[in-house]
């Protein structure tokens, strides 16, 4: 038996010279950068209202589906990580496979918004942007491809639309909102939601953001920005990683009534898998789901757990319900380099047969 | 060996201080250019906050300085002969905090911040009371001032609970960090039984790291923490809450709008939104029924017609059709008058044919 750390006196020296010296050469490169772009995929603004623009993509040929497929994203974050560069894009790639891809970009909501609901968002524009993609297209129905709270408000849709959805796909969607393993979940259960949002209004972007830093606070506060010393001076990685950090913490406030109703709703009541939720007047059923559903998880996922997921093949009323589990993260799943090989195509291969 | 690891340490620590002052202060600089491109003429107002927020972003690899700096004067390179011990005064060293940075954001950002502001209101407010010899804050009120009074012990006592539950959550992380180093003893301890070994910081501190997000992970998922979590977040609220309240009534005297009444204001015109929306559907809604309905009896009436009668009536349509067709054609080189009169003509003429 070994002593589980051998640490050279003079190796440990070099290698905190080491770390010191890339510090001190990298941060040139870090005070020149300018604002790292996303991958801006040619696209046109097919309808908007309010904050929201609704974003027809564009790839290099004329696409060979024929059902059209509406991005539906989460509030809390832009829908650019779909789209994030070149080489990392969801988007690309399904048009690259031939899909008609619509994205909903939801925008960022002012005080104007703070007494948007969820009716609001899912039976108005939601709707909304559904009409305006099957007018666009000339189809009686589309392809909703719902991610992270944008799968559930897809799901809280399909159930209710049935009609305007032919497809369902959800990526890292929660669907049972209590799992053991849900971090947010926990935390959010005692919170007087009522009169956290009475006194913030809309929520800030950057007390969500700080939340979700907590999850893994050590990883994600500091370790990921020893990582960055690395590759400081790779100009390629250093722009990605920037890009990156442009994503994360470049997001809208939240309008507060809709995330009162979400928070007590989804997280405190866990009313989707209860069938309890009701948007507006409309009573959500998974069970009244009955199209093809695809159903993607990340297993590595921190903010959604997989089982949290998982669930979903256990209430909606479909008989063509797949499941695909990836090996990676809530963010790796758009962009890591195996998402880029596995998930595009089999989304595409899975609709292709449905369509 | 260890009197040349001492001289070392002593090099290293004086080089690495240097070296943090020097790209501490080249990145201000950078910062202050950047934000303000007339710096060298007229110091900008907000160049101290420019480099507090720069301060914060760059706190994690400071951190991982010191953190670095501290594992080399412990003696964990001085001989692998009692790593436990020399691990014991790196955490010591730290004064148990290893991750410092990464935990104290969980508070910094949002929550200490306003921890800080409204303990300096309190402590401002028991200097004004110093006189007194008895609980101001728990003081039966009465008097022109009453209701102030009251308000003013109301938030005291917030104040209060908000601190007292802050400190709660803070004892939480200081018992994650304990966990987290017992987890990495025996990570460690389990690396040397199977004859595996760290050779570098970076190693060290990757696997503090794990232990430290499992041990967080552990205690962030128990009923401890989510309700010392949610006293802390309501206890934030309600302070928040009598603070408006107070700013509410301050802004009423100097006659200015109120958050409250914007809100109201806000909350009005959403929901007249709503309705009017509603209404232009139900409108839209019940043309459409009408209509519906009339094509439906449209085709009840062609459906009782006898089929000989149907054909004749085919034709004849087809014969009218035609005729209305040469009529528009005809229609369109006449003048303008006698256009309008020919047209209600033809409608009136296919409505007939219709029917």
């Amino acid at each position: 038996m070994f002593p589980p750390l051998r640490l050279d006196p003079a190796a440990l020296l070099g290698e905190i010279s080491a770390f010191q010296r890339k510090l001190a050469a990298g941060l040139g490169n870090l005070a020149h950068q300018l604002e790292p772009e996303y991958a801006n995929t040619p696209r046109e603004a097919v309808y908007r209202e309010d904050k929201l623009t609704l974003w027809h993509m564009k790839g290099q040929g004329a696409p060979t589906a024929k059902t059209p497929t509406l991005i539906v994203y989460a509030l809390v974050n832009t829908v650019w990580m779909t789209d994030l560069q070149e080489d990392r894009s969801l988007v690309r790639n399904l048009l690259e496979q031939g899909e008609d891809v619509y994205l909903l970009d939801w925008g960022y909501p002012d005080g104007a918004d703070r007494w948007l609901t969820l009716d609001d968002y899912i039976n108005g524009y939601l709707d909304r942007c559904v009409d305006a993609v099957r007018r666009y297209a000339g189809v009686d129905a589309v392809n909703l491809l719902g991610i992270c709270q944008g799968g559930t408000f897809s799901l809280c849709y399909a159930a209710t639309h049935a009609e305007k959805v032919k497809n369902l796909i959800t990526m890292v969607t929660p669907v049972d909102f209590q799992t053991p393993d849900n971090m947010l979940s926990s935390w959010s259960r005692e919170l007087d939601v009522d009169r956290f949002v009475d006194t913030m209004g809309n929520i800030p972007a950057e007390l969500l953001n700080w939340v979700y830093l907590t999850l893994k606070p050590v990883r994600l506060n500091q370790q990921k920005y020893v990582g960055l010393v690395d590759i400081l001076d790779n100009p390629k990685e250093l722009v990605n990683f920037l890009r990156m950090e442009r994503w994360i913490f470049d997001s809208p406030d939240q309008a507060g009534e809709a995330f009162r109703e979400f928070i007590k709703d989804f997280y405190q009541q866990n009313k989707l898998i209860k069938g309890e939720v009701v948007i507006g007047d409309k009573p959500v059923d998974l069970g009244m789901i009955t199209q093809p559903v695809l159903n993607i998880f990340a297993e590595q996922d921190h903010l959604v757990p997989p089982d949290a997921s998982r669930a979903l093949g256990r209430y909606v009323g479909t008989t063509d319900y797949t499941q695909l589990a990836f090996k990676g993260g809530h963010i790796g799943i758009y962009v890591s380099g195996r998402a880029q090989r596995e998930v595009p195509p089999a989304i595409h291969q899975w609709l292709s047969t449905r369509n | 060996m260890a009197d040349q690891a001492s001289d070392l340490l002593k090099d290293y620590q004086a080089m690495a201080q240097q070296s943090w002052e020097s790209w501490t202060r080249y990145l201000q600089q950078q910062a202050t250019t950047a934000t303000n491109p007339f710096a060298s003429v007229a110091p900008m107002p907000h160049a101290g906050a420019s480099n507090d927020l720069l301060a914060r972003s760059m706190a994690a690899l400071k951190s991982y300085g010191e953190w670095l700096q501290g594992a080399a004067s412990s003696g964990l390179g001085q001989g692998g002969g009692d790593w436990q011990h020399a691990l014991q005064n790196l955490y010591a060293s730290l004064s148990g905090q290893p991750f410092a940075h990464a935990f104290a954001t969980l508070d910094s950002e949002a929550a200490r911040s306003f921890g800080q502001m409204w303990q300096g209101w309190l402590q401002a407010n028991q200097s004004g009371t110093a006189g007194f010899a008895f609980d101001v804050e728990h003081l039966a009120a009465f008097g022109y001032t009453r209701e102030r009074q009251l308000q003013q012990q109301a938030l005291a006592a917030a104040m209060r609970e908000y601190l007292d539950s802050a400190n709660k959550y803070q004892g939480l992380i200081q018992r994650a960090n304990a966990e987290g180093f017992e987890r990495l003893q025996a990570k460690l301890a389990e690396l040397g039984s199977s004859n595996h070994q760290i050779e570098s910081l970076k190693g060290l501190y990757d696997l503090w790291v794990d232990g430290a997000e499992e041990a967080y992970a552990k205690i962030a998922l128990s009923e401890e923490f989510r309700h010392i979590y949610g006293l802390m977040v309501n206890a934030q609220s309600r302070v928040r809450e009598l603070q408006q309240q107070q700013l509410e009534a301050y802004c009423r005297e100097l006659g200015m709008p109120t958050r409250s009444e914007v809100s109201a204001l806000s909350k009005r015109l959403h929901e007249l939104r709503r309705e009017v929306r509603a209404k232009a559907a139900a409108a839209g809604s019940e043309e459409l029924m009408a209509l519906r309905a009339e094509v439906a009896a449209l085709k009840r009436q062609l459906a009782s017609k006898p089929a000989a009668e149907k054909v004749t009536a085919k034709k004849s349509a087809t014969r009218n059709s035609k005729r209305a067709v040469e009529e528009e054609v005809v229609v369109r080189r006449a003048k303008p008058a006698a256009a309008v009169a020919a047209r209600k003509t033809v409608v009136r003429g296919a409505t007939r044919t219709r029917k």
